[in-house]
């Protein structure tokens, strides 16, 4: 090589160089190995968590929760695997329970204000830089002694507690304290059941079951199952083990795909995953379930019962819309199937009927011979701790209470639980009647519309950070009783060790007023605190046989309670009922009456994802609703037929005016509702209860007159609405999209 | 040449009969020379006049500039893209609409000025400059679109293959670093062959000015004295630029059209992707030119010497061809998708027929395809400047629509119809006015500070210009001397 | 003449064997869209929720989906099957190669697309490309909306920070992100199998959404183990994946029955 390295040479070479690396480089190399350049969180273990097991406490079906703290910080609630209601699973309810122990709308801490007046000191408006919340006025101590003077101060027929679905153990307490001192014993409601009509359930039980409770329904044992409006996929009774029985129908090792036939007249999401949605006219339910029975009784060649001999299945096929094949069609399927399961609920039992429509379809159930077989309908196991079925006030006994309230019976009045004025039909007029109460405490936790119009607000500990027990009324095979425990000390200040939510549970509230009430009282609560009355109640099943667990001594025994999330037997402990003559009696076939003079029918149910009590929780408002993805919102599901010959558009706000009142909704043009039928979402349209509840959509609640049906069970379904378009609109939130879903803006030529 | 009695226009031919066909050669810029001190003067007052109108205007595009780009885009960085209207499924939008179509404008100065040089057209040199600036101002503009498109901006340095510690390193897999190096090597080479071609006229007005001008032409003119050794240097390196930013020019768009074509996307996934984006790159660069030819007419003083029919002429010939040949890729791109009949791209094409933005379509067709050739035809209206100009923003018009709907329009469709979404533009609105700003603002800028005529290059054009027998026709042409 | 895969990678995506490791198989016929698997993940992955307007506008953060569309016209309209949509997991993924800066790249340990949050820088290119659209983007700093603080002691408090994941990065304006097949989880589960000499065993651990889900229409797990729930249920008649046409070997096999 010559000693003179030309800039030429060099040129060449980096050339040469160039073009080799590149070459080399594009030729695939066998052995790739990626890897991520980062060690993300994801790859790191930043401490061990702790696992503790309590109960759900966003509805009242009692399903067991383990929940997975670190830190003490609740991170993750899982369903315990050990409990008979729901076997490891969690409904989006109980995923989101956590944004109501952290929820930011909390009651800071005990506060004395006046009625009506907001526990914000800013106002809710979304563009608002930093919300606060009202800060404690008072201290616990000034708060007992509150208590215990309107206890004390007033005669015990003046004093009464209405209370909520859960939990149980508080109910327990009140009714102990009630039954030593003469005080009125408490009342319980829940929108959830006034919606799922438990008292008709219970009345037609008694009737044709011989036991009153709430009957047991088998779908996952059964072949064929017809539902007569019953949402049990949704928010029914609980739908955690519902859900788990629909998947036993669809899929199972032992036996064929069962099918489901759904009666209803808008398609639910549990209609949706019907094989056959049938939308008969409302109030017509009773007599379609009456004329397959007959035609099933014909078709397996029996003489005619005397609960089928009046109805006419060519006069049915007439009224409810459901032509004469169809109905014959579904008679054979039910006929021919081994297995064949009637389920009443949902909007066909709230109606002026209900009654009547949840015996037919009992009755149905008689002439597929299932009661206490497999697929069947069981009578609920009576849980531990009780002797019988404990049902929350129908809506009779609202009104009764409400009456009473308003003739000024009550001086004071103690809500735990449940937020009546969001809750109960407007045309109740609780918020009226309240005003003739003298002093109103509420034991929210959240700052509700009924804490709102209340004087004290002594906030209780959210479900997470309580003690307690919850019975399970339905849904497990065994008597279950779920148990509750703190799974975290509380809510801290950021870098703090004080509480930024500084509740107390309202078990400890009434047990230390009544000490500091004295005499009958502190004689009727003789606990230290909310602890030792809760083992007081739990540790009498210690000696009960067929335990899940047994311990030699209260300690344990109570130890393995807090361990496991509560106890249950081991074996089906499911009633059946005593079938004698169910169908040697007269069911009414009539179609049910109508209150108002609109056109459409009005169909209010409760939102799937929000239930009665889930607005707050933001994460519950983003999900999307099962059949029509709203998230954030309330619409009117109206068909797009009538829409169309209404001039009316999706997302078009229309006045839709009851009897009882009027609302301003938007619309959703819903292709699987009947053309002369509307339909509410329940569970928005809060005029308080945190930010993101506030001024959020319309309460369908608003629209829902007094009548009753037999059974003292609300007709909220029994309604005729007329509906106007308002020149308004308002875009809903959907998680769909419209052109894909809906070819909106692609119209067909 | 061969009359006397008019030297600079055609001879006569009265035997042929056609009168009407005469022209004054002077009408040609290349005939109608004027001393090189005067026309020196003409560019330095073309650059010092300076009316209050133009002020006025700049002052807008400040408070524009301000508003619209910097606030807007810093606003957008506090805030997140969640004050601009991408969404699921338009996870790209009018950011990246304006990256092409600036990308597109750039094109326009490359293909005008290299092309035109290296195939020695001459109608070219008075406003290959004008040309050029475009394409590097666009750049800019487009370069900014694609910063203001990432979600963390601020990290915008790991694109960048630099070296670094942990060993982390771009991919080079992806479309997007293509781009992004196809785009760097374009600003890079497009600056320098704007800077050559700069420096004798800089050198010009350095000896023509006082104060800061003289120090600020001082700096940038390198100390050019004009020595025959300086123009050799010159003319190599601009030869050489010339022909090699001619490649750039085409990968850098077709690089960009693989940003879409590489995708796995219905509308997206087309192998005519590279040349449409390219023809359609210089028919809105085409336009551009048009339109800022006109304004420089216009507006700036002694503009209607440099400028002439002859240019509109020339470039409106240039914009039929390009026409057409759009013409063909676009009917070749869709057809073709068309005819293939795939369940989603004919759901797509239908959603662009139809859907609500079928009028971007219609009009996309219009003004792009349908008008100019109608009108560019007739060398009388493609003399006229304002038509031109007015063709001009039409076919850039129709050129924004088309990227408006290759990206946010064509992004809703995909083959999940729950996710179907149509994009609305927010914030993007005020910041694609912020671009345009800073674009104008800088060529207003320029205007003032570096002369828009290559004066050097009209000069040397008029020098070697003759007539020449072509056939039986004489045409105007260049001596052997270049 | 046998075709190495690995050879076949040309655009840069890895390519795996058919299978994969972690697979997930999702019974449409017994989905009856509850939600309980959305708000599972979002409780587990430190997902953000973003409120009407942006929910509205195809900016929900949900890392898992239930699409359903109708059939018909009233009254013989019927609901589709629900279908839970999530990150596919595909073995050849069309999200990867595209990404200029690795911020999704493939685990060949896991064989699971990941998604390296603090690498990304919002090119959303991956989000374009992904045929399943099961991306989501952080187009806001939601997790520090002043509108869900209160102010305490002159503060802003996040109440809603308590209850974040140790174990998932907290995601901040800017940034892509996907379902992940909860890798924290995998990891524990492989870690804990590890320390104790032995395979994660199936059905050891799963992921959130199937754990949550109340019909137990999710079953998640190894399906390169042919024993495995998950690997015999994919295996199924009638077990399909979504744009198999498009040769991204998806991972999630969804069971249409009926």
């Amino acid at each position: 090589m010559s000693d003179k390295f030309s800039r030429r040479d060099f040129l060449k070479l980096a050339g040469v160089g160039t073009v080799t690396t590149v070459l080399t480089g594009c030729i695939a190399q066998k052995e790739v190995k990626r890897e991520p350049y980062m060690q993300m969180p994801e790859y790191n273990y930043n401490g061990q968590s702790t696992y503790y097991a309590t109960t759900c406490r966003e509805c009242a079906a009692g399903c067991g929760l383990v929940v997975r703290t670190m830190q003490g910080r609740a991170i993750k609630t899982e369903g315990n695997v050990n409990n008979p209601l729901n076997l490891g699973k969690t409904c989006a309810r109980g995923q989101a329970t956590l944004h109501g122990l952290y929820n930011p709308d909390r009651v800071r801490g005990p506060i004395k204000h006046a009625r009506g007046e907001s526990l914000y000191e800013t106002p809710v408006d979304p563009d608002a830089d930093d919300f606060k919340n009202a800060d404690s006025n008072m201290s616990w101590e000034d708060a007992l002694q509150v208590v215990a003077d309107a206890l004390k101060n007033n005669k015990p027929e003046e004093i009464a507690f209405l209370m909520g679905t859960a939990s149980d153990h508080l109910f327990d307490l009140v009714t102990d304290l009630a039954n030593a001192t003469g005080i009125n014993a408490p009342v319980r409601f829940s929108a959830l059941n006034m919606f799922e009509s438990r008292a008709t359930l219970s009345q037609a039980a008694e009737n044709l079951l011989g036991e009153a409770g709430l009957p047991f329904f088998d779908v996952g044992g059964a072949q064929v199952v017809f539902s007569f409006g019953a949402n049990f996929l949704e928010t029914w009774l609980s739908p955690v083990s519902y859900t788990r029985g629909f998947a036993g129908l669809r899929e199972s090792k032992t036996k064929l795909r069962g099918t489901f036939v759904q009666f209803e007249s808008r398609m639910s999401s549990t209609a949706g995953k019907a094989d056959e949605w049938i939308p008969l006219r409302p109030g017509t339910e009773a007599m379609v379930a009456l004329a397959i029975g007959r035609l099933v009784s014909e078709l397996r060649g029996n003489p005619l019962p005397r609960a089928f001999s009046d109805i006419e299945p060519l006069d049915v096929a007439a009224k409810s819309g459901i032509k004469l094949e169809t109905l014959e069609h579904l008679a054979e399927m039910f006929a021919s199937s081994t297995g064949a399961l009637a389920i009443p609920g949902g909007a066909a039992l709230g109606q002026s009927n209900g009654l009547a429509v949840a015996e037919a379809v009992l009755a149905l159930n008689a002439v597929s011979d299932n009661f206490g077989k497999p697929g069947g309908v069981f009578l609920s196991p009576i849980a531990p701790n009780q002797t019988e079925y404990q049902r929350p006030a129908s809506a009779k006994e609202m009104q009764e209470f409400t009456q009473q309230m308003a003739d000024g019976k009550f001086k004071v009045l103690f809500v735990h639980g449940v937020n009546p004025i969001f809750e109960l039909p407007a045309s109740l007029n609780f918020k009226d009647a309240l005003k003739n109460v003298e002093q109103v405490i509420s034991f929210a936790t959240f700052p509700d519309e009924m804490a709102v119009e209340a004087d004290y607000v002594f906030p209780d500990r959210h479900g997470l950070e309580s003690w307690g027990y919850q019975r399970v009324a339905t849904g497990a095979a065994q008597p279950v009783l779920s148990g509750l425990q703190p799974v975290v000390s509380g809510v801290y200040k950021p870098d703090s060790t004080e509480l930024l939510y500084d509740a107390r549970a309202t078990a400890d509230v009434l047990i230390a007023a009544a000490q500091l009430a004295d005499g009958k009282f502190a004689d009727a609560l003789p606990f230290q605190d909310e602890v030792e009355f809760l083992h007081s109640k739990v540790s009498s099943l210690m000696t009960e046989a067929d335990g899940f667990f047994s311990a030699a001594d209260a300690d344990t025994f109570i130890a393995y309670f807090q361990q496991n999330g509560g106890w249950w037997k081991l074996s089906d402990a499911r009633g059946a009922p005593n079938v004698a003559d169910v169908l040697n009696r007269n069911i009414s076939g009539a179609e049910s009456e109508f209150a108002g003079e609109g056109e459409f029918f009005f169909i209010p149910f409760v939102s799937p994802t929000l239930a009665e009590a889930g607005a707050n929780k933001p994460w519950l408002q983003e999900l999307p609703d099962p059949t029509t993805t709203v998230m954030w919102n309330t619409w009117a599901e109206i068909n797009p037929e009538t829409a169309h010959e209404l001039g009316i558009e999706n997302d078009d706000v229309v006045k839709i005016t009851s009897e009882a009142g009027e609302l301003e909704v938007p619309v959703y043009l819903y292709p699987a509702i009947r053309p002369d039928t509307i339909a509410i979402p329940f569970g928005q349209g809060h005029t308080a209860y945190g930010r993101y509840a506030q001024n959020r959509g319309v309460n369908p609640a608003s629209l829902i007159g007094q009548r009753l049906n037999e059974a003292g069970d609300l007709a909220f379904a029994g309604m005729k609405v007329k509906i106007e378009k308002t020149e308004r609109k308002q875009f809903l939130s959907r998680l769909e999209s419209r052109i894909g879903v809906y070819n909106e803006g692609m119209e067909e030529h | 040449m061969a009359s006397t009695a008019h030297p600079y226009s055609k001879p006569a031919k009265a035997h042929e009969g056609h009168h009407e066909e005469e022209q004054d050669m002077r009408e040609f810029l290349m005939y109608d020379p004027k001393p090189r001190g005067e026309m020196n003067q003409m560019v330095m007052e073309s650059m010092t006049t300076t009316s209050w109108k133009f002020w006025v205007v700049f002052g807008i595009l400040c408070v524009l500039v301000a508003t619209c780009f910097i606030y807007a885009w810093g606003y957008m960085i506090a805030e997140g893209l969640g004050v601009a209207g991408v969404m699921r499924p338009s996870y790209w939008g009018i950011f990246l609409v304006n990256t092409v179509f600036w990308i597109g404008i750039s094109h326009a100065g490359t293909f005008i000025s290299a092309i035109l040089r290296v195939f020695k057209a001459e109608f070219r040199r008075p406003f290959t400059r004008a040309a050029e600036l475009m394409t590097t101002f666009g750049l800019i503009q487009a370069g900014a679109s694609i910063f203001m498109h990432l979600g963390r901006v601020w990290l915008f340095y790991w694109l960048l293959p630099v070296p670094n510690q942990r060993m982390l390193w771009p991919n080079f897999h992806s479309p997007l670093m293509w781009d992004l190096l196809a785009i760097t090597t374009y600003v890079l080479g497009s600056t320098m062959y704007l800077f050559l071609p700069l420096i004798p006229d800089l050198a010009m007005a350095r000896d023509r000015s006082t104060g800061w001008r003289k120090t600020f032409f001082k700096i940038l003119a390198l100390g050019w004295r004009g020595t025959e050794g300086e123009w050799r240097h010159l003319t190599t390196a601009m030869n050489f630029f010339a022909f090699a930013i001619i490649p750039v020019m085409f990968s850098v768009h077709t690089i960009v059209s693989w940003d879409f074509a590489m995708a796995m996307r219905p509308g997206w996934s087309s192998s005519v992707f590279g040349p449409y984006f390219v023809l359609g790159a210089l028919h809105s660069g085409m336009g551009a030119v048009a339109i800022v030819l006109f304004i420089m007419r216009a507006t700036m003083k002694h503009m209607d010497y440099f400028i002439r029919k002859e240019h509109f002429d020339g470039l409106g010939k240039l914009m039929l061809i390009v026409t057409f040949a759009y013409s063909y890729f676009f009917f070749n791109d869709y057809i073709v998708q068309w005819y293939g009949g795939d369940k989603w791209t004919d759901i797509l094409l239908h959603w662009l027929e139809e859907g609500p933005m079928s009028w971007m379509f219609y009009q996309l067709i219009l003004f792009n395809i349908v008008i100019p050739p109608l009108l560019l035809w007739n060398k009388k209206l493609r003399q006229t400047p304002w038509l031109l100009a007015l063709i001009g923003l039409m076919i850039n018009v129709g050129m924004y629509w088309e990227r408006y709907l290759i990206i946010p329009v064509m992004l809703t469709i995909n083959r999940m119809p729950f996710t179907w979404k149509l994009y609305e533009p927010r914030i993007e609105l005020f910041l694609t006015i912020g671009t345009f700003s800073v674009f104008l603002l800088f060529y207003m800028a320029a205007s003032r500070l570096i002369p828009l005529i290559p004066v050097w290059e009209v000069q040397e054009g008029q020098m070697t210009h003759s007539l020449r027998k072509v056939g039986k026709a004489e045409v105007p042409t260049v001596s052997e001397f270049e | 003449m046998k075709t190495d895969l690995n050879m076949m990678g040309a655009k840069g995506a890895i390519v795996e064997e058919a299978e994969g490791k972690w697979g997930m198989v999702i019974d449409q016929d017994i989905c009856t869209g509850c939600q309980a698997c959305v708000a599972a993940c979002a409780m587990e992955n430190n997902i953000s929720f973003v409120g009407e307007e942006d929910a509205g506008y195809g900016r929900t953060q949900h890392w898992i989906r239930i699409e359903r569309f109708w059939e018909g016209e009233y009254p013989e309209v019927k609901m589709t099957p629900n279908q839970p949509m999530l990150c596919q997991q595909c073995g050849q993924a069309p999200c990867e190669p595209v990404c200029p800066v690795f911020a999704t790249p493939h685990s060949n340990a896991e064989q699971l697309n990941l998604q390296v949050y603090n690498r990304c820088v919002g090119t959303r290119y991956c989000a374009n490309n992904c045929p399943y659209q099961v991306r989501s983007f952080n187009w806001r700093d939601y997790h520090i909306d002043r509108f869900h603080a209160n102010k305490v002691d002159g503060k802003s408090v996040y109440s809603f920070h308590n209850q974040f994941n140790p174990d998932v990065t907290v995601r901040r304006r800017g940034v892509m992100e996907k379902c992940t097949f909860c890798i924290q989880r995998i990891h524990k589960a492989q870690d804990t199998a590890k320390s104790e000499g032995r395979e994660v065993v199936d059905g050891e651990f799963t992921t959130a959404c199937a754990q949550a889900c109340p019909a137990n229409a999710i079953t998640f797990g190894r399906v390169d183990d042919h024993e495995s729930l998950v690997s015999q249920l994919s295996h199924q008649k009638g077990g399909v994946k979504h744009l198999e046409e498009l040769n991204t070997l998806p991972r999630v096999t969804y069971l249409k029955g009926g």
